[in-house]
């Protein structure tokens, strides 16, 4: 018998990764009212087995960033939806995932986004001294 | 005493440019950093500016070797986005496109690798076998590097002569099961210069994110076109090849047996391409409806992901491009460490990177 989408979203909740999980245009997300814990969702992929993609930034119009950490499960791709808060931070995962090191720097240095918890965020795309925040910035989100 | 060894943005092997400064102890390296960046042109800045079919010739240009499959996995996303159906015959034409795309891609890197091994006839073997790859996709698409084929809702052209392009096929595999892939897997002076150089384990890989044949030559076995199929894979019979050592040479074997399946895909796929329309009906003037989709697909040098974010208006509201080389290029730092210096531009260049890829 084929698996559904039903019994996928089951699956989740049984391995801890939280409810709610919404199967939209080909693939899953996740996006919880409360803040989402990035650090806990990464210790709970790692310890299935899953794989770190990407960081994807998107500008809101109230300038605030959301974040979807997108994992691979077993060939499923996971968007967990995060958003930055406190001016632009969210925690680091990097200790957890070398994997989202460049990623990270790639966040800070296009979208000026601060993960915490990191010792550095050492220039990766740009030179040293180069603004960061610009090159992906949205001019109507600056207005 | 430790020596520092800046190395770029103009590299010694490679043609595009990237920086990896190097930390020496004699001829042993003990650290690199690295800095890239300096291809970077804007592409998805740009592409939040522009309406879907521009963007679809645009990210065409992220690269000048993959060109196929960032166009492919960019309508593949708005497709998602739109839920349009894909017409079967499309979706065995864009396997083909892949696969041919593959071939010439792995036989670019092997050709690469073979001459900073210092095996010359290999090199000019593996790019003579490149232009039949590329006068295939040239007879189907009628160009060489950025092909046109992809649009939403299929492709643009379709594959007249299956035949013809069989015919190319034969003389392919026949070339590369008996003189390339042997050279890789037994030839003495490639193991000489490969086995055992920069290693990666399967460990390191999992853990830097690490995509594509450079992730399967450390043993950790998915490929997209398995795990999660797009396209047309679903049909076809084939292996996906793993190595488990992790060096140089496990990164060329798998290139080479990557290159055997790729034939055998694109026999299937063209001796069995069905009948009916190459193109689904799209409005002239597309609009994805609001919401975030993403595609997937294993692009020669690994899973490269394209995030498509609509607001319910022509031009999209994000693009997001994720190349693979984006996450092999971090693993050379540990595959460089402990290595001699005079190693580690074969290591950085066995990894198959594209900076313009990677910077965008």
């Amino acid at each position: 018998m084929a698996t559904t989408t039903v019994d996928f979203e089951k699956q989740f909740a049984e391995l801890g990764l939280g409810e709610g999980w919404k199967w939209d245009k080909g693939s899953w997300w996740l996006e919880p009212a409360e803040p989402m814990d990035v650090r806990a969702v990464a210790q709970k992929m790692l310890a299935l087995e899953g794989r770190f993609v990407a960081i994807t930034a998107t500008e809101r119009p109230d300038h605030e960033i959301r974040l979807d950490y997108q994992w691979d499960l077993n060939g499923n791709l996971l968007s967990f939806v995060a958003a930055t808060t406190d001016n632009k931070k969210i925690a680091s995962i990097v200790d957890l995932s070398p994997g989202a090191d460049w990623a990270e720097r790639e966040t800070y240095e296009y979208f000026a986004v601060e993960f915490t918890g990191r010792a550095t965020l050492e220039p990766l795309m740009l030179r040293a001294g180069q603004d960061v925040g610009v090159h992906l910035h949205k001019e109507e989100a600056a207005q | 005493m430790s020596f520092r060894i800046p190395i770029g943005p103009y590299h010694p092997a490679l043609e595009e440019p990237y920086k990896i400064e190097l930390t020496c102890e004699g001829e042993t390296v003990r650290d690199a950093v690295m800095n890239i960046g300096f291809n970077f042109r804007g592409i998805e800045y740009l592409a939040e500016r522009r309406n879907y079919y521009q963007g679809i010739t645009l990210v065409e240009r992220v690269c000048g070797i993959c060109s196929n499959v960032h166009a492919m996995s960019y309508c593949m996303c708005a497709e998602k986005l739109a839920a349009i159906e894909v017409p079967e015959r499309a979706l065995y034409i864009r396997s083909i496109m892949a696969e041919l795309e593959r071939l010439h891609s792995h036989l670019l890197w092997c050709g690469v690798a073979a001459k900073l091994i210092g095996f010359k006839t290999i090199f000019m073997a593996c790019f003579s076998l490149r232009e039949k790859v590329m006068d295939a996709l040239s007879a189907i698409s009628g160009n060489r590097v950025n092909y046109g084929m992809n649009c939403i809702g299929g492709v643009n052209r379709d594959v007249d002569d299956p035949q013809a392009v069989l015919a190319i096929l034969d003389e392919l595999e026949r070339a590369i099961g008996k003189d390339i892939a042997p050279i890789f897997l037994y030839d003495k002076t490639v193991a000489a210069r490969c086995k055992g150089v920069g290693i990666l384990t399967k460990e390191q890989a999992f853990a830097m994110g690490a995509v594509g044949p450079q992730a399967r030559a450390s043993g950790y076995a998915q490929d997209l076109r398995k795990a999660a199929p797009y396209a047309a894979y679903e049909r076809f019979q084939f292996d996906v090849p793993v190595e488990t050592a992790g060096d140089v040479q496990a990164r060329a074997v798998v290139h080479a047996l990557e290159m055997i399946e790729s034939c055998k895909i694109l026999r299937q796929a063209l001796s069995t391409l069905p009948e009916g329309p190459f193109q689904a009906k799209v409005a002239p003037r597309f609009k994805a409806p609001a919401g975030t989709a993403v595609s997937r697909a294993e692009a020669p040098r690994g899973e490269v992901l394209y995030v498509i974010s609509s607001d319910g208006k022509e031009i999209p509201s994000r693009v997001r491009v994720r190349t693979p080389t984006f996450m092999n290029m971090a693993t050379v730092r540990l595959a460089v460490l402990g290595q001699e210096l005079a190693d580690s531009p074969l290591i950085q260049a066995s990894c198959d990177p594209c900076y313009s890829c990677t910077d965008r």
